[in-house]
């Protein structure tokens, strides 16, 4: 098959398909589906590795109207984050296993890896944007039909407010290739010939129209206030493609468009959007520091750390950028095994707060070490994935801009002190009186493996990351300033 | 193969006969009734096919490339009622017809006196339809409201023209207008927002399509609002340089947003909907007053023309659905989804795509409109409209909630017939928005 990247994003949508039909044996189908997605993605990456340039991958269509065609794109960073969309996918199938739920589930799951590829492969903006609001539709109904007891006001916000940025971010497309048509004659949405000189004046609205768009899904603060229900409510799969994928596509959003569309305006949004960056890392890690339900933690622990990638990729500086990115992939396999956990708690004990556990480090010892590997991760120490992606962030803003270094360090130590308090009333404090910890039984086989595999990606990138960073390397190249 | 200007025009006229006649017999044959009216509408679809635009001009009526346009849109309006007519009632079955025949003379209207005549050609019938639709004192009431509200709709049209016609001395194009002339032109546009349902002259809207049968309130919110649509774009092109259109974007915008406001808080589901028809005609008026204000483009036309398609499929989909499910509020639609899932998952469609949510017909003809707007430097407009479809998706998403996540709470009738009407309509959404190239290379869209 000479469309590659087409495959891609069609694979899982098929998968969809065949699970919407399969009715109560949709898991195999979701299963096989998902390991092929795995398998197509790491076939892709080797076709582009084995151009030592890491060259982008193009497919084009013919244009079909007003010069929207089919066009998709893969270079290292696309591939980066499609690479995580598909191995989480995986693990998210894995961990819902024994779930007794219909097919509805796994197509949604399905249909949510596809609509995500299909965003991180879109050249063309129009195709782009169709994809980036379908990953909403499949999530919509995971919060709403799968998730716990106030899940439908969960899902209903969630869809109002991402909704809400886009529709600004639409607007400020259409203007964009308005502009490119009245300058140039050519009705084009292609985001490698779109030239956002052609606004004139109307660049800086049309620049915030986008980073409004971006920020919302990111979530950068004030606009996070629909994450917390929306990570709390969702079923742990749904919270592990959340926070591992769907807060990813805001930061692809500025690394792709935002960021090589305003190169001049982006860098003197530098204070506004680095103040707020920053400024989201301790607000985050104060707000997680005052959640007794463990879940909600984790959720306010992904704004903080949100907050970080986008420190490192707005410095635009070359250990920013790389960092930062490198970063997006750290936070989607702490977070998502953080996240499985708590799941995987809950499945047995229908509780997630803090004082209802105690002393389950003797009760569960698997899964009190995995935990405590995550959140050592998570909180950056060296050794493991988050250190790197946290050091060189944080480098990077230190030369951009040392004010923001300095948040994000007040960030950093916040983290360890609302992450380890957490770890110790769950694993290690006496149980108290109200304590469930004799419900959670240990980790089986499958849940080991899978925390396994997670947190073996974690040591390796924390211990050899070189072949991460020279992978997302080449895509950032360009936008070093 | 070419056909003869004006044949759709005549099947229809043919359709109200064969009613008529076949209403003489005892005891009409109810599926003779049926099919009269299913074949003239659908023959005057495929008539309008084979007429070629721009063949038959006379200072009367026309045919060029819109009534073409419009002709599928009133036969796409119109089909689904078609297919609800209760075949023992020939009178409602001839009165349909009749409202149809007048729009699409509306369509094919090329000058001012003409364009009142269809107006009250597809009006009356109208009122008598949706008055017989239900055995009730409140349709009636709706019924006598909307008499009026048209009433005082064509009196407009008359002042206006009368004012106009003192003004120029001529009943089509004109270009020359003093302040009376300008005034006359108001009044004549003020008739065709009238109709359309614009802020503020839409007060008798709701009553109208919460009391009539829903599948009649489908019919008026998609055949008829096409007609009103095409109604005020031939005004904008026979008075040229009236001064209203630069304000159409303004009242479309108004119309919008305080449309949806307005769905928010309603129980009774066909209610809701006519609010969310004023919506969408807000919509649509941002969109004619851009095309008009830009230089009347083919694109604007085609913008205009995919929305209406959309819309046809959408509007007729969400209200057969109430007619299937014998639903009244939205109380009752909480946890029916599992009950019908396959008319539900349809209506869920459609409801997306009436939110404007990609990958539907619903998000590319809000696009397409929009775009106009941004086009025609209307910003505030392009953003007024936005912010309706975002308010909007409150009760959409809402009404999906409680479809598939909430508890069954209140009894309801179980489902009618009909499912098949709703399935149909959500795929053809689905296929404008995997495949809007279809509708827009009938528009010729630029490249």
């Amino acid at each position: 098959m000479n469309m590659p990247l087409t495959m891609l994003w069609t694979l899982p949508l098929l998968g969809a398909a065949v699970c919407a039909l399969l009715g109560s044996r949709a898991k195999y189908a979701a299963l096989v589906f998902s390991a092929a997605f795995v398998g197509a993605t790491g076939m892709v990456c080797w076709l582009q590795s084995s151009d030592a340039a890491l060259s982008a991958l193009n497919e084009a269509g013919p244009s079909l109207a007003y010069g929207i065609s089919y066009r998709l794109y893969a270079d290292s960073l696309s591939m980066g984050l499609i690479g995580l969309t598909a191995f989480l996918t995986l693990v998210c199938v894995v961990a819902s296993w024994e779930l007794d739920v219909s097919a509805g589930y796994w197509a949604c799951f399905m249909a949510l890896a596809s609509a995500l590829t299909g965003v991180f492969l879109a050249r063309d903006l129009f195709f782009f944007y169709v994809f980036w609001e379908a990953t909403l539709i499949p999530m919509f109904f995971i919060i709403g039909l799968w998730g716990s007891s106030n899940r439908m006001h969960a899902a209903v916000k969630f869809f109002l407010f991402t909704f809400s940025g886009s529709v600004f971010m639409l607007l400020a497309l259409l203007a964009l290739v308005s502009a490119h048509h009245r300058a140039t004659g050519v009705w084009t949405w292609d985001l490698a010939v779109l030239d956002a000189s052609t606004l004139g004046a109307a660049a800086p609205l049309v620049f915030w129209g986008l980073v409004l768009g971006f920020a919302v899904k990111i979530p950068m603060i004030p606009l996070h206030t629909w994450l917390p229900d929306a990570h709390t409510e969702a079923p742990a799969a749904g919270s592990v493609m959340l926070a591992g994928v769907m807060l990813k596509m805001g930061v692809y959003g500025l690394l792709r468009i935002a960021l090589p569309l305003f190169p001049v305006i982006s860098w003197e949004a530098l204070p506004v959007l680095g103040v707020l960056a920053g400024a989201s890392t301790i607000y985050g890690a104060l707000c997680a520091m005052a959640q007794t339900d463990l879940k909600r933690m984790i959720a306010y622990s992904s704004i903080a750390h949100l907050g970080f990638c986008l420190l490192g990729v707005l410095s635009r500086t070359s250990q920013g950028l790389v960092g930062g990115t490198l970063q997006l992939v750290n936070h989607g396999l702490t977070t998502g095994a953080l996240f499985l956990m708590v799941g995987f708690m809950y499945e047995r004990s229908h509780k997630r707060g803090l004082s209802d556990f105690g002393d389950l480090a003797s009760r569960a010892p698997y899964l009190a070490f995995f935990f405590g590997f995550s959140t050592l991760a998570s909180i950056g120490l060296p050794g493991l994935n988050g250190f790197v992606g946290e050091f060189m962030a944080l480098s990077g803003a230190l030369a951009a801009l040392p004010i923001l270094a300095f948040m994000g360090v007040l960030g950093v130590t916040l983290a360890a002190a609302y992450a380890l308090p957490a770890f110790q009333a769950v694993f290690w404090a006496p149980a108290g009186p109200g304590s469930v910890s004799e419900k959670v039984t240990d980790l089986n086989l499958r849940e080991r493996a899978l925390l396994w595999t997670l947190s073996g990606l974690m040591l390796w990138i924390g211990l050899a990351p070189k072949p991460w960073l020279a992978w997302f390397e080449p895509a950032l190249r360009g936008l070093v300033r | 193969m070419i056909m003869m200007p004006l044949a759709s025009q005549a099947v229809l006229a043919t359709g109200v006969i064969g009613t008529l006649s076949l209403g003489l017999m005892r005891r009409p044959p109810a599926l003779a009734l049926r099919a009269v009216a299913f074949i003239a509408v659908s023959c005057a679809m495929l008539f309008a096919t084979w007429t070629p635009a721009d063949a038959f001009v006379s200072p009367i009526l026309l045919c060029d490339s819109k009534t073409i346009g419009w002709l599928y849109l009133i036969g796409l309006g119109s089909l689904p009622l078609a297919l609800w007519l209760d075949g023992r009632d020939d009178v409602s079955s001839a009165l349909f017809l009749g409202a149809t025949l007048g729009m699409s003379l509306l369509a094919a209207a090329a000058n001012l006196p003409m364009l009142f005549i269809a107006l009250e050609f597809m009006s009356l019938p109208a009122y008598l339809l949706v008055a017989r639709s239900r055995n009730s004192g409140r349709t009636l009431e709706a019924a006598i409201k909307y008499f009026f509200a048209g009433g005082v709709a064509g009196a407009l049209f008359m002042l206006g023209l009368a004012m106009y016609y003192a003004d120029t001395h001529s009943l089509s194009a004109s270009i020359v207008l003093s302040p009376l002339g300008q005034a006359g032109a108001t009044l004549m546009a003020a008739a065709a927002l009238f109709k359309l349902g614009a802020f503020p002259l839409n007060w008798w809207l709701p009553d109208v399509y919460d009391a009539a049968a829903p599948e009649v309130s489908g019919y008026l919110s998609t055949a008829m609002k096409s007609a009103a649509v095409l109604f005020l774009m031939r005004l904008c092109e026979l008075a040229p340089e009236a001064r209203f259109a630069a304000y159409l974007p303004a009242v479309g915008a108004l119309t919008a947003v305080t449309g949806s406001i307005m769905a928010l808080r309603q129980e009774r589901l066909q209610r809701l909907f006519a609010y969310s028809s004023i919506a969408n005609a807000g919509l649509l008026i941002i969109g004619v007053g851009a095309w008009a204000l830009s230089g009347r483009s083919a694109e604007g036309v085609s913008s205009i023309l995919f929305f209406l398609g959309a819309y046809a499929f959408m509007s007729n989909g969400t209200f057969a659905f109430i007619k299937y499910s014998g639903l009244e509020t939205r109380a009752q639609l909480k946890g029916r989804g599992a009950a019908m899932p396959a008319a539900a998952a349809a209506f869920t469609i459609l409801l997306f795509s009436l939110g404007g949510i990609p990958p539907t017909g619903g998000f590319i003809a809000k696009l397409l409109l929009l775009w106009r707007a941004v086009d025609a430097s209307l910003a505030w407009p392009a953003a007024l409209g936005a912010l309706s479809a975002l308010i909007s998706l409150a009760y959409y998403l809402g009404m999906t909630r409680e479809l598939w996540f909430d508890g069954v709470e209140t009894p309801a009738p179980p489902p009618g017939r009909g499912a098949p009407i709703v399935i149909a309509c959500a795929v053809g959404v689905v296929l404008l928005g995997a495949a809007p190239w279809l509708m827009a290379s009938l528009g010729g869209l630029p490249k």
